[in-house]
């Protein structure tokens, strides 16, 4: 690590001073990922500016048709929550698959999203879902969300407040975990909204996307078998020691007719 | 706490008394150490594969605030220290010339020839100051051609890694008897080929090396507290060979380590190169590697490439066996490094099998890839990988039962003790029986059954076994001294090295079962060149076999003299004192002495007869194994594979092991445990990889693939102690590596079983979900 202040605001205005007063502050959530990371050197922020005191930003509420997270709520309490088990039980198994126990009782959701890891799981979620991020100066659609990898639409020194999450009449969530990080290799979120149908795929990709191609066939007839191989080709895919493009493309369509399965019960 | 005394010391299942200590926090590791003083290191370490290093400019570094020294191999010229030897046990190419063993300075001098090689140590006041100064030091390197795969270094215009050692080749081997495999092979009706990869891993232990050194520049003597497996003989190797400096000055010590499985057996450059800079300051310089520090420089295992071929009849009667193998070394010759794929996987070539003719060839090239050493078994894993794979093979190639195929060739007890073809001790044993039981323990029954259950989820499920054969290894002579200490407590110091087996455990169980005294008495020692004169440290499954033989012999000699102490006291002849649970007694008399009483009375002359002196039961026995044990054992397992993701699940494991007697069921059985779970990880998904350029990919755990505890299935785990071995005091045969000996080919197996209906009949490790699938692919496209 390089040296770096802490700052510890107490509500969200109390952070953008923070964030006004430091050269180059960097939020910092359960930390999970920002901490390794400046373990290696590989970020050197003047301060952190500690999201973990500020009011009214951890907690879940059901509304009528939408849950909302608040950003500082840890995986472990969304997999937890009565309320999501119920009406988006993928959503509440996705974030029980994140890493450990340990992380996923430091983790936040608006930590993860933040950071955008191709492979992470909410995104995933958040995509699937149609999500509204909604942040210190907006609300942002899930479509517009996620940029490019580890990149999104978040400015600079823009705070995520919550996610909304609109509750889908079936949503099915599988993730086929990579050997060595158990993040995804690839993992596909399926959800159906009367007659829209939604597919996002993480890991398999630089950056969380859709399958319009899926979507339309499984709006025509949301069955597993709507679902051919070959509907993502192989060419923008990642490749690595871990999974040639070829599989991940496999592995798409595969557990897409899993999800399906499940949201399907 | 109720006082245990462990009733014979043998059988019991005594709980682990280090594990309080260690599950509480209350280990004593490198990294919890700090003198006053003390200083810290860091090493730079080669980015280059191979290069020249044109220069170093550790100027700005040293400038840098808290920046006490920066060590580079220019420093290590000037000195004059020597190379790090290897301790290879075979030293001569097949044509009786001499292993070529290239010099292996603990820091790079003008050229690097693996990523993560020293090239700089860096001492500084604190670790962050050491991070800084690393990142101001200018390294300029001319790269050269890399070569990281030992098939590519042996062909000609390879990049040459030695200029003086053609084709990089280190060392060539053959074992066997070649015309006898021959003419097998001529008279047999099926030779069958298989190509096998043993991936290369590594042991990564829970703790990563370490090491902090001391200078007292008044006496000139060193203290090096190091997380080794094997203190004495290394410090021999660094005071005499490595640094001059005579043995006598420098105490080596290992606190607790945690964990080593090998990767902590050799010499390493990083301890020497802290008591060079520790005389150099006169202060304590602690130094401990980070994770993936420990990738780039612990030393890796396995990695041979092998051509296997068995000969076998109509009938399924075994004829000939051959096997060449190609097995990476790395950059330098490992402590041991050269004998792993040559004598090592030699050995125990054939298994418990009967054959005509064994033939094993191997060559041993240098690659750009840091050093290999024994990892956990050290070639008789690639032995049984070998023995057991293409058993299944041919089987499948020919259309028999695998099963079938073992029991038809299994040596029978009436053949024993026999010599094996390669040269094996063979005492005892009953290979049919082990196997047996095995096969009966696994529920061959239920299989269909499951089988049926697994089809109707759209998964394939397979059963494999494998029949192995190894032996012990590692030193033959080790100590166990004994203390009474006036508080009452008595200390045990052994030569071993526990890195989280439970030696605290069963030595004190020995010990206490043999003299009838209370297990919470026992001090235990160990990994210390104060506390005993000699010591093997740990490998070769050893512990047990001559550690245990070891406190047991001493026990014995403690008796013995407490016989003579009792004499003395009822004025009666020696011969005539009886021990037994603690006491000296002469029958048919109420004459009767605890082993307390005679402790006690051993520092009073009045007590002892004349040719006793004071203190005389403070006893230290060197025991000296005079030849290997033959541990062996059967390992059966089921398999689940899902045929449209190629994910392997391990559903059941069985094992029957004959380690001869077991003194504690409890550690073995962790032993065993922790071998499968090592075996599994190599089968499934562990694999160090580098690529052409000799560049690691698989740099931290977010590449290199471990196992964690729901891969693992429930296992069983039973013994066969029928066949306790003479050639040490207790009858064991070596439990520590046994685990991850049979679990490789017996997983694979079980997913070649699963896949055969497919026509996939092989598959290397690691069987990833990606090259399961494929496999499946390719068969289908295939027809
Ligand atoms: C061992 C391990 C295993 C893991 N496994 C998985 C896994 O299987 N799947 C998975 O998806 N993830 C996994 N993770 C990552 C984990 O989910 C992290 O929690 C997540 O990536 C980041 O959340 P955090 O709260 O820790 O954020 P931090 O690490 O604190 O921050 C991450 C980044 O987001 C920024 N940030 C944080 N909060 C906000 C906010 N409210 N608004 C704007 N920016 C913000 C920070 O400045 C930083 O740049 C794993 C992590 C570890 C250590």
């Amino acid at each position: 690590m390089y040296d770096f202040g802490i700052k510890n605001p107490t509500s969200v205005d109390d952070v953008k001073t923070a964030l006004g007063e430091s050269d180059d502050g960097q939020f910092l959530a359960g930390g999970q990922t920002l901490i390794p990371v400046l373990k290696q050197r590989l970020a050197m922020p003047s301060d952190l500016i500690s999201l973990a005191r500020v009011d009214g930003l951890s907690g879940i509420s059901a509304g009528g048709d939408s849950i909302s997270v608040k950003a500082m709520t840890c995986h472990a309490e969304v997999a937890a929550n009565a309320d999501i088990k119920s009406a988006i039980p993928a959503l509440a198994k996705l974030a029980g698959g994140i890493g450990d126990p340990h992380v996923r009782n430091r983790g936040t959701i608006g930590g993860s999203v933040a950071n955008n890891d191709p492979a992470a799981d909410y995104p995933a979620a958040v995509l699937g879902l149609g999500a509204t991020v909604v942040t210190s100066e907006r609300e942002i659609e899930a479509d517009n969300f996620f940029t490019g990898m580890f990149d999104t639409a978040l400015n600079e020194g823009e705070l995520i407040t919550e996610i909304s999450f609109p509750i889908p009449e079936a949503a099915g969530y599988i993730k086929f975990p990579n050997p060595a990080t158990r993040y995804a290799l690839v993992a596909v979120m399926v959800a159906k909204f009367g007659n829209t149908v939604r597919v996002a795929v993480t890991g398999a990709g630089p950056c969380v996307f859709r399958v319009a191609e899926m979507e339309q066939a499984l709006t025509a007839s949301f069955s597993p078998d709507s679902i051919k191989d070959g509907m993502v080709p192989a060419d923008d895919l990642n490749n690595d020691i871990h999974a040639s493009r070829e599989y991940r493309a496999h592995l798409i369509g595969v557990l897409a007719r899993r999800a399906v399965a499940e949201a399907n019960g | 706490m109720a006082t245990y005394v462990a009733r014979n010391g043998i059988g019991e299942n005594q709980r682990r008394v280090e594990d309080f200590r260690f599950l509480t926090g209350h280990g004593h590791y490198i990294d919890d150490m700090k003198l006053e003083n003390q200083a810290y290191g860091m090493v730079l370490r080669s980015p280059e594969a191979h290069a020249d290093i044109k220069s170093i400019d550790a100027t700005e570094a040293l400038a840098l605030d808290g920046v006490l020294l920066v060590v580079t191999g220019e420093d290590w010229k000037a000195a004059g220290y020597g190379t790090i030897p290897t301790k290879s046990g075979v030293r001569k190419f097949k044509d009786g010339s001499d292993l070529k063993e290239p010099p292996h300075h603990a820091i790079a001098i003008d050229r690097v020839r693996y990523v993560g090689q020293p090239v700089a140590l860096v001492v500084a006041e604190s670790l962050d100051a050491c991070r800084d100064a690393m990142e101001l030091i200018e390294v300029d390197y001319e790269s050269l051609p890399a070569v990281s795969h030992q098939s590519e270094a042996i062909k000609d215009g390879a990049p040459q890694i030695w200029d003086d050692i053609p084709n990089n080749i280190c060392l060539d081997f053959e074992l066997g008897d070649e015309d006898a495999q021959k003419k097998a092979f001529e008279d047999a009706d099926h030779v069958i080929t298989l190509e096998l990869i043993n991936n290369r891993v590594t042991a990564t232990p829970i703790e990563p090396r370490g090491a902090l050194a001391d200078y007292d520049a008044e006496s000139g003597k060193f203290t090096l507290w190091n997380a080794s497996q094997n203190i004495h003989a290394n410090r021999d190797t660094i005071a005499d060979t490595v640094l001059k400096i005579g043995k006598e000055n420098l105490h080596h010590i290992a606190p607790d380590v945690g964990g080593g499985f090998g990767g902590k057996n050799g010499v390493y450059p990083e301890p020497i190169l802290i008591l060079h800079a520790a005389r150099e300051i006169k202060r304590p310089v602690k130094w401990v590697n980070d994770r993936s520090e420990s990738f780039l420089s612990d030393t890796h295992g396995r990695d041979q490439v092998s051509t296997v071929q068995l000969a076998l009849d109509n009938d399924g009667t075994f004829r000939g066996l051959r096997t060449e193998t190609v097995g990476n070394l790395g950059a330098f010759c490992g402590t041991v490094g050269p004998f792993t794929p040559t004598g090592g996987s030699s050995r125990t070539q054939g298994g418990p099998f009967r054959f005509d003719g064994i033939y094993y060839t191997a060559i041993a090239p240098f690659t750009n890839t840091c050093p290999l050493d024994p990892y956990r078994g050290a070639g008789r894993p690639e032995g049984s990988y070998q023995m057991d794979r293409i058993i299944d093979y041919a089987a499948a190639k020919l259309g028999m039962d695998p099963i079938e195929l073992r029991r038809k060739n299994l040596i029978p007890p009436s053949d024993l003790p026999m010599k094996s073809p390669m040269g094996l001790d063979i005492d005892c044993g009953n290979f049919p029986e082990v196997f047996e039981k095995t096969i009966e323990i696994s529920d061959r029954a239920g299989f269909e059954k499951r089988k049926e259950a697994s089809e109707a989820k759209g998964l394939k499920r397979g059963f494999g076994v494998c029949m192995y054969l190894e032996c012990t290894g590692g030193g033959p002579k080790e100590e166990a001294k004994v203390t009474f200490r006036d508080d009452g407590k008595v200390e045990l110091s052994v030569g071993t090295a526990s890195t989280g087996m439970g030696h605290e455990t069963v030595f004190a169980q020995l010990l206490s079962g043999h003299l009838g005294i209370a297990m919470e008495d026992v001090v235990f020692r160990q990994s210390d060149t104060d506390a005993t004169d000699i010591g093997g440290g740990h490998g070769g499954s050893r512990g047990l076999e001559v550690g245990g033989s070891a406190v047991t012999q001493t026990s014995r000699q403690i008796i013995e003299v407490g016989k003579k102490i009792a004499a003395h006291r009822f004025d009666v002849d020696a011969g005539e004192i009886e021990f037994e649970e603690g006491r000296f007694h002469v029958p048919g008399t109420n004459h009767t002495m605890t082993i307390r009483d005679a402790i006690d009375s051993q520092n009073d002359p009045d007590s002892l007869p004349d040719d006793l002196e004071p203190g005389c039961m403070n006893i230290s026995s060197v025991f000296e194994r005079g030849i290997i044990s033959i541990p062996n054992g059967g390992h059966a397992c089921e398999v689940e594979v899902d045929p449209e993701t190629g994910t392997v699940k391990v559903d059941g494991y069985w094992v029957v092991d004959d380690f001869g007697t077991i003194v504690n069921k409890m550690l073995a059985d962790g032993q065993v445990m922790g071998g499968i779970a090592q075996g599994l990880g190599q089968a499934l998904m562990e694999n160090i990889h580098y690529d052409e350029s000799g560049q690691l990919v698989t740099g931290s755990l977010m590449d290199y693939a471990l196992p964690r505890a729901d891969d693992m299935p429930r296992m069983v785990i039973d013994y066969y102690e029928d066949a306790p071995t003479e050639k040490n005091l207790l009858g064991v045969k070596g439990a520590g590596e046994a685990g991850c000996v049979g679990a490789p080919p017996a997983i694979v197996n079980a997913v070649c079983d699963a896949l055969k209906e497919y026509g996939v009949h092989h598959i290397d490790m690691p069987l990833t979900p990606e090259k399961v699938w494929q496999a499946i692919r390719d068969a289908k496209a295939a027809g």
